[in-house]
């Protein structure tokens, strides 16, 4: 095995990436109709700044980010604003939006100028990063100027180029097509966050993308490339510094707690068009499953309904067993085909009966397994029992807080028991007991 | 209603987990019938059916193949029992096991995973306390006799151990076989090192301390196997790391200390399941620590620190109570340290061999033992009883242990508490150690009680007889005499020829008893007579009646010699030849008389004086003066004439010994 890894549990999972993985990224030019959340991120919903009958073009602010934990969205097509009002998200919640009939010109809302990363202050870095809109664009969503900019000294940006989900392939062709981007967005970070070293943290099943990104950040001593054991869940933040800088995450702390962040490959493409004035209106999705026609990665407007998206790609094959927003393991159910792409999407996924698996909770056989694959040391099985009984408390103090519901306890139970749906199911009743 | 995720799942599932441990099973179960033959397979066979269906009619299962298999886990209960059972017990007996398995220790506490006890061995431990004689009596392989298990007729490592070559549960005994199942679950992921390693680990090293033979430990008594397919049974071994090493290792001490302390010779059966009930404990004290609380090496560093302390503390008290308690020496393990020297009071003593069995004694002044401990055996329930008795200087029994018995777990085995073999402490020769008198039988074990109470009479006497051969040394009249006795097959005759007062030899001259089985007798009696120079020796066991009719016949034979032998009766010791003088009292007064000694025996007896009265005492003597003669020593009164006789014998008395006296 090749590569460095994180010590505790851990497992081998299918990876699917084949039908994807080999294929260049397309352009969707741009529907017909976008709708754009106004809540894309974790934190605070975005006010409106535009009404209904408004023209808007590519680019142009249309939500205004104030409060701290916030960021803005911006329009993704040039246009007329037909709707202010709730929409429903891919994974099944509600968010107030804004829609756009595309006027198909693509009018920009301000041009882009280049800038050298280098003559700008960490402040300006941050600002553009900001007013950019950027978040965390692996999946988490979080706001990353406020990542840039953390309480504590940072010694490390990480880019998480992992990618150890099933299926998702399109943080691979990023890297294969867009390193240069990648690797100016990093040194960009670097700067930002006052850190001195960036390290490019790559799994092992995918050494093209390996060799690509060790050309690109050739003449920069200050960065490397780590190559990871393919191992779920590698991607996982507190696993990847685990293994890469062997620094353990304290329990209920940010990763900042041990002077690193960690930058997903999209995110730091995203920060290098920021400093030109690009805002994040647009991401590269895989779109890919048995039930989809002609799996690709596609580059794709943020506010495309995700019917649309499948539609581009050949369209599906028979009812789909499921419908996944991002990766299989972590990625929610898409509960309505009509809603968006938002910004922290990384791809959709269209299942077939033969390809999937689910909670058949039979009696558990205590086999151990589950505690044996858990990245956090916890034991799945009493968390789940605990939780699904409702004894939040008891499971709180099992270390239901520290999962980070990598999916691998229930992927790897012989009785298919839905332990990360009672463990989320556990979090949520155990805030509503705190709150309480 | 969404499906929720994570949308992939291992293939994984409970009846591939279940297939898989049936597939690890197969190489003990051909080793079984290979060593067993088909007996074996069909109690395995019956107990895995009686276990699926019994399973699938609680149940309440559609009737079809897949519904009436299940998800596998009573099959596999069911060919556990039927592995862990000797192949001669009654067809009935892996019948009762599987339904109880099934019924009483799996699904009356909710079925898979919410047993706490593991069924097969819950079965096995209701059968062993319930019909124990069908549990512990096995085959010997490729043969049709039974025998117990190495574990009692062994103590040290042999290869036929490492392929199943002995007595044992068919299932059990073939390290190699049960190994290839381990490696094929282990392989497949379905158990860890954990509980085998430290379950047969911690018994090796406890093996080790306690000088047992290691290799031997951890080979027999089913040790392997369980370590292998029991303690690992998932339902009932904890779910964290640290619970399943603490599992093993608690498994392989307990096991030992069974095996050690009790009289269940196996131990696996019942540490399995007392760590089956302590294993939600074991389990919520080794919660392991998350990722990211505390310095995970640190606390990890104190943990390894804490365990090797707590094993250390372990090892020295068990060191110190080996040291402070000799009482508490393994019955079962005579190939260990007995205590002789303690009990002998000095590390100085002999060790002998008389008529194969050992002595341990001390001397005293005349060369008699001053304290002795003696080796013996005798026939039980089941088969022979080892045991050792001390003995003081007057052979009283100062202390007595049971070393090695194959009486019957429960009852039988009550005869080595200390309640019934006190009883005997401060016996000795001259107690009739009368069961129901003397001793109290140990009730419901009658013949347990009998048996070592004999062994112990008979013990006694050996002892007697190997230390003390008669006190007073027989003699007889030179010459050749003829006996014979009442023998199983009809009349027995010997031939006895007596030269310079002992017995020269003693040739059976006719019989008409079972050739082969009394054999024993016809060459072993003669030769303990001529050594002990008595008619009364040790019989040959197997060949009882012989023996006796042989000794009585020769006893016949002497009887004609001129000495009665009988028990309590001693023969005048006859001095130089000569005419000797001596007095009683007798009814009327003073008697005197003359004893005539010609050619070392007593010819005549002349009255000199007496004042009995005439009419009595002259028909008393004609009677008595001749018997005496006859006897060569001391006989019975003449009834009616008591006084008179009592001062005949005393005046023969005084005349002999006086004259020894000289
Ligand atoms: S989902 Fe949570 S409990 Fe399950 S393996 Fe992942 S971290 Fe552990
Ligand atoms: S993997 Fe499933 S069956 Fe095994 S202990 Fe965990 S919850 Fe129970």
């Amino acid at each position: 095995m090749i590569g460095r890894t994180f010590p505790r549990g851990g497992g081998e999972i299918p990876h699917r990436k084949e039908a994807t993985e080999n294929k260049s990224i397309v352009v969707f030019g741009a529907p017909p109709e976008v709708v754009i959340p106004l809540k894309q991120h974790i934190g605070a919903c975005c006010e409106p700044a535009v009404a209904v009958g408004d023209h808007v073009k590519m680019g142009q602010p249309i939500g205004e980010a104030r409060q701290f934990v916030c960021t803005p969205v911006h329009a993704s097509v040039s246009g007329e604003v037909i709707a202010v009002e709730e929409r429903p998200l891919p994974d099944g919640g509600k968010s107030p939006a804004v829609v756009i009939k595309n006027d198909g010109n693509d009018q920009l809302y301000k041009e882009y100028k280049p800038r050298d990363y280098e003559e700008m202050s960490p402040e300006e870095i941050r600002r553009a990063v900001k007013e950019a809109g950027i978040v965390g664009m692996g999946g988490a969503g979080f706001p990353t100027h406020i990542k840039l900019d953390p309480p504590t000294v940072i010694d490390t940006v990480l880019i998480n180029g992992a990618e150890c989900e099933p299926y998702l392939t399109c943080d691979h062709r990023l890297m294969l097509e867009r390193a240069p981007e990648m690797v100016e967005g990093l040194l960009a970070m670097i700067k930002a966050s006052g850190a001195e070293t960036g390290i490019i943290c790559i799994e092992a099943n995918k050494l093209d993308a390996v060799e690509v990104v060790r050309q690109a950040i050739s003449g920069h001593d200050n960065l490397s490339v780590e190559v990871l054991q393919v191992r779920y869940p590698q991607g996982a933040e507190k696993q990847l510094i685990k293994a890469v800088l062997n620094r353990e995450v304290p329990s209920g702390c940010l990763p900042c707690e041990t002077c690193c962040i960690v930058q997903n490959v999209h995110t730091a493409i995203a920060v290098s068009e920021a400093l030109k004035g690009k805002p994040s209106f647009e991401r590269v999705v895989t779109v890919s499953g048995g039930a989809v026609l002609d799996p690709r990665n596609v580059l794709v407007r943020i506010g495309t309904p995700i019917e649309d998206l499948f539609n581009f790609c050949g369209g599906l094959i028979g009812e789909p067993a499921a419908i996944v927003a991002g990766g299989p393991m972590t990625g929610p159910p898409v509960a309505e085909l009509g809603g968006p792409v938002i910004k922290c999407s990384s791809g959709f996924l269209a299942l077939r009966e033969n390809e999937v698996g689910f909670d058949q909770n039979r009696p558990c056989l205590r086999c151990s397994r589950c505690v044996e694959v858990c990245p956090m040391g916890l034991t799945p099985n009493l968390l789940g029992e605990l939780s699904s009984k409702g004894y939040y408390r008891k499971a709180e103090q099992l270390g239901l807080l520290d999962c980070i519901e990598c999916g691998l306890c229930s992927y790897t139970c012989p009785s298919k028991r839905s332990l990360v749906t009672w463990i989320k199911d556990g979090k949520a009743g155990l805030a509503k007991e705190k709150a309480s | 209603m969404l499906k929720t995720g994570p949308y992939l799942r291992s293939s994984l599932t409970i009846e591939q987990v279940m297939v898989d441990v049936l597939i690890a099973l197969i190489p003990a179960l051909i080793a079984g019938v290979i060593f067993f033959g088909r007996q074996a397979l069909w109690i395995v066979f019956l107990s895995t059916l009686t276990a699926i269906l019994t399973g699938a009619v609680l149940l309440r299962a559609p009737f079809n193949l897949r519904g009436i298999l299940g998800d596998g886990s009573a099959a596999v209960t069911g060919l556990l029992l039927g592995l862990i059972l000797p192949s001669t017990a009654a067809w009935w007996v892996p019948v009762v096991g599987s339904f109880l398995a099934i019924s009483l220790i799996k699904l009356a506490f909710g079925g898979l995973g919410y047993n706490i006890f593991n069924p097969a061995l819950g079965a096995r431990a209701i059968l062993l306390l319930a019909f124990t004689s069908q549990l512990v009596k096995f085959a010997v392989p490729f043969d049709t006799i039974t025998a117990a298990t190495p574990l009692l007729s062994s103590r040290t490592f042999s290869w036929p151990l490492l392929w199943g070559n002995v007595g044992g549960s068919i299932g059990e005994t073939s390290v190699i076989a049960i190994l290839l199942g381990g490696f094929y679950l282990l392989y497949k992921g379905h158990i860890n090192w954990r509980i085998p390693i430290g379950y047969v680990g911690s018994a090796f090293v406890l093996a080790l301390l306690w000088g047992l033979d290691p290799w031997f430990t951890i080979t027999t008594g089913g040790l392997l196997f369980a370590a292998v397919f029991m303690a690992t049974d998932m339902v009932t071994s904890p779910v964290t790391f640290g619970g399943q090493l603490v599992f093993g290792v608690g498994c392989g001490i307990l096991t030992i200390f069974i095996r050690q302390y009790t009289s269940f010779p196996e131990g696996v059966t019942f540490a399995v399941l007392i760590m089956n009930a302590l294993a939600p404990l074991i389990e919520s004290v080794t919660i392991p620590i998350p990722f990211g609380v505390g310095l995970a090496r640190e606390t990890r560093l104190k943990g390894i620190a804490a365990a090797g302390a707590a094993l250390l503390v372990a090892v020295g008290a068990l060191v110190w109570i080996d040291n402070t308690q000799p009482a508490l020496t393994p019955i079962l393990s005579h190939g260990q340290h007995l205590p002789i020297a303690d009990w002998l009071g000095t590390s100085d003593f002999e060790s002998l061999d008389f008529e194969g069995s050992r002595f341990y004694v001390t001397w005293n002044e005349e060369e008699k033992p001053a304290k002795a401990v003696y080796l013996a055996e005798q026939g039980g329930f089941n088969g022979p009883i080892r045991f050792l008795l001390v003995l003081d200087q007057e052979q009283n029994i100062t202390d007595l242990r049971i070393l090695d018995h194959r009486e019957d777990p429960g009852l039988g085995e009550l005869i080595t508490k200390p309640e019934f073999l006190d009883q005997f402490v401060g016996k000795n020769k001259h107690n009739e150690l009368a069961l129901g008198e003397d001793i109290e039988a140990v009730s419901g074990a009658t013949i347990s009680s009998r048996s070592f109470t004999t062994g112990v009479k008979r013990a006694l006497e050996n002892f007697e007889l190997a230390f003390f051969p008669q006190e007073e040394i027989l003699e007889w009249a030179d010459g050749t005499y003829f006996g014979s006795a009442d023998s199983f097959g009809g009349k027995l005759e010997v031939e006895v020829s007596v030269s310079e007062g002992v017995i020269a030899s003693v040739l059976v001259t006719g019989h008409s008893d079972t050739p082969g089985i009394s054999d024993g007798a016809f060459e072993k009696i003669p030769e303990r007579i001529v050594a002990l120079g008595a008619s009364k020796v040790d019989a040959v066991s197997g060949a009882t009646v012989s023996s006796e009719a042989i000794m009585k016949a020769v006893q016949n034979a002497l009887e004609k010699a001129g000495t009665p032998l009988s028990e309590g009766v001693m023969a005048y010791s006859i001095p130089p030849d000569g005419t000797y003088r001596g007095q009683g009292t007798g009814f009327g007064g003073e008697l005197s008389l003359e004893a005539v000694v010609k050619e070392g025996r007593l010819a005549e007896i002349v009255i000199v004086e007496s004042s009995e009265t005439p009419a009595i005492a002259d028909g008393a003597l004609d009677q008595l003066l001749p018997a005496i003669i006859e006897a060569q020593g001391p006989v019975d009164a003449v009834s009616g004439a008591t006084k008179t006789s009592g001062a005949v014998l005393e005046a023969l008395d005084d005349a002999l010994v006086k004259e020894e006296g000289q």
